[in-house]
Formats: C-alpha cells, structure tokens, sequence
C-alpha cells in the first residue's frame, strides 16, 4: 500500500472552484476522461451527494497488458459531497475496472484556504493498494507517480475552466451591453425618422398651405 | 462531456446544463430545493442505467470489497 498527498492552492474563492469542479470534464489537459454520468443525486440535510460513473482511456504498456488485460476503458465511481454553509467540497474516488488486483482510492477536498477565506485550498490523497499480482510494490510505485503526475494536470484543468467559466461571464456581460447599445440605437433611428416624418410633414403642410395662399384670384382669370 | 450511453448524450446535455445552473444561482446560495431540474434527471438517469446495464457495467462492485476477503483473487500457484 502507498500512500500519496499533495495541498495546492487556488486564488478564487471556493464557490467557483466548487462550481468549476463540475464543469472538469472536458479539458485539453485530460484528454484520458471521456466520460462522467451521474447515477444518484440527491440533497439530504443541506448537503448535495452525487455518485458518478467517471469513464476514462487507459493506455497501458505491453508488459502490464499480459497481468491486468488489455481493457481500454476504464471505470470509476466517484462520491461527493457538497456542502455550501459549511463551504466544503469533497470528492472520494475508486477504480471499478481492475477491482480484483488495484484498488486506488483518491480524495480531492475543496475548503476555503484557513489563512485566506477568499482563496481555495485542494487537499489531495492517494491510497494505492496492488494485490496478487507479481511485482506489486513496483506497481504500486508506477500508479503512484502516475497519480502525482495527473494531479498538476489537474489543477491546470481546473485553472482552464475556471477562466472559462470568467470569459463565459464576460461574454455574457458583453452582448447584454451589445443589446443595450442596439436598443437605444434602435430607438435613436426611430426617434430621428420620427422626426424627420414630422419634419416632412409640417414642411409639406407649411407647402400645401402656401400654395393655397398662392392661389390668388387672379390667377383664376387666365383661365 | 459525453455519457457512456450515447442515447443519453442529449438528455445529459439537457440535464448538466439545468444542473449547472442550479447549483451556483440556487444551491450555492443556500437554496437547496432540488426539484428545479428533477423532470430532466430521471429520464436521464432511465437512461444512463439502461446503459450501464447493457454495458455490464456493475457500479456495486466495488462495494464488495474483494480486497483482503475470500474472494480475492490468489496468486498463480507455483508448479512444484
């Protein structure tokens, strides 16, 4: 059994990590993720629990393939826990693929950052267990640096959605600018051709008026 | 991001997208009445179990906890 953690730091505060949390999946730095559902939900005392079924590729070399089976997609069943008083997001992962030889239980805690209420703190740990298979402390070395290795991937992912979630948030702002500017366009333009059909009409009456006072009876006599 | 039932991509979708907006206007803020999107969860979930069952894909497993009991797969013995 191998035990790994890691803390890392998030200059946002935990509502949009938790939220972003959600939105992981897809990232151009996980590319090995290409599915999650959702198979339970439900809120109970405050407290949203979620169990999903995250589907991932893995990419095994040849020598692993002939111990654990050429199996591409892998699954793993994930259990969270947020509570948005406490202001804590937990996240509980173990592989269901491979349950016979590898156990990995993974835990991601968001909280917010003890000194820094504004910032978010990620707890992270790995428990690696290899079991009945030969060269298992080997393995359990290799998964764990594996592990480390996507946990930095990981928190670029999360950074990556996050500023896509605040360029969302601008783009938003922006066309409810854009509309605003074409209304108030728009009623300029009909404020002005309003006026300009006044404008033509006044003149056209003023015109019609004139021609009037211009038929003098004097005219009358040419005919 | 897809589902692993690929009938299910567009409910999810529907679904994620209610969710998503739930969770940051309503939850977050300590709203925590979740029937909002409950019509769009249960014909995705319908869905998503449908295909997990035809996928063989067992998500009680793990709950068996093999590791450590009688079940757990042995070492290949060794010829003698």
């Amino acid at each position: 059994m191998k035990i790994w953690t890691s803390e890392h730091t998030f200059n946002h505060p935990w509502e949009t990590v938790a939220t972003a949390a959600w939105r992981k999946y897809p990232n151009p730095h996980n590319p090995a993720v290409i599915g999650t559902d959702v198979v339970e939900r439900q809120v109970v005392d405050g407290v949203l629990h979620t169990h999903r079924l995250v589907s991932s590729i893995w990419y095994f070399p040849k020598w692993a393939q002939a111990i654990i089976g050429s199996a591409k997609v892998c699954y793993a069943r994930e259990h969270s826990e947020v509570d948005p008083f406490a202001r804590r997001m937990i996240l509980r992962t173990i592989n269901l693929t491979f349950c016979r030889h590898i156990a990995v239980h993974e835990t991601l805690n968001y909280l917010p950052h003890p000194s820094d209420s504004s910032k978010t703190l990620l707890k992270q740990e790995a428990v690696v267990t290899v079991k009945g298979v030969p060269l298992n402390t080997y393995m359990e070395d290799l998964l764990t640096n594996k592990i480390s290795n996507n946990a930095g991937k990981g928190r670029q992912a999360m950074e990556w959605v996050i500023k896509k979630l605040n360029d969302e948030v601008k783009d938003l702002t922006r066309s409810t600018d854009e509309i605003l500017n074409q209304t108030k366009k728009s009623i300029d333009d009909i404020a002005s051709s309003a006026k300009k059909s006044m404008d033509d009409i006044s003149q056209k009456a003023k015109k019609s008026f004139d021609d009037i006072q211009n038929l003098r009876p004097g005219n009358f006599s040419e005919f | 991001m897809d589902s692993i039932g690929e009938a299910c991509n567009e409910l999810k979708k529907d679904y994620d997208a209610c969710f998503n907006t739930w969770f940051s206007e309503h939850f977050l803020k300590g709203h925590t009445n979740d029937s909002m999107c409950a019509p769009l969860f249960k014909v995705y979930q319908e869905c998503v179990k449908r295909a997990m069952k035809d996928q063989q894909i067992d998500f009680h497993e793990v709950e068996k906890n093999l590791l450590g009991t009688e079940q757990e797969r042995k070492p290949p013995q060794k010829n003698s």
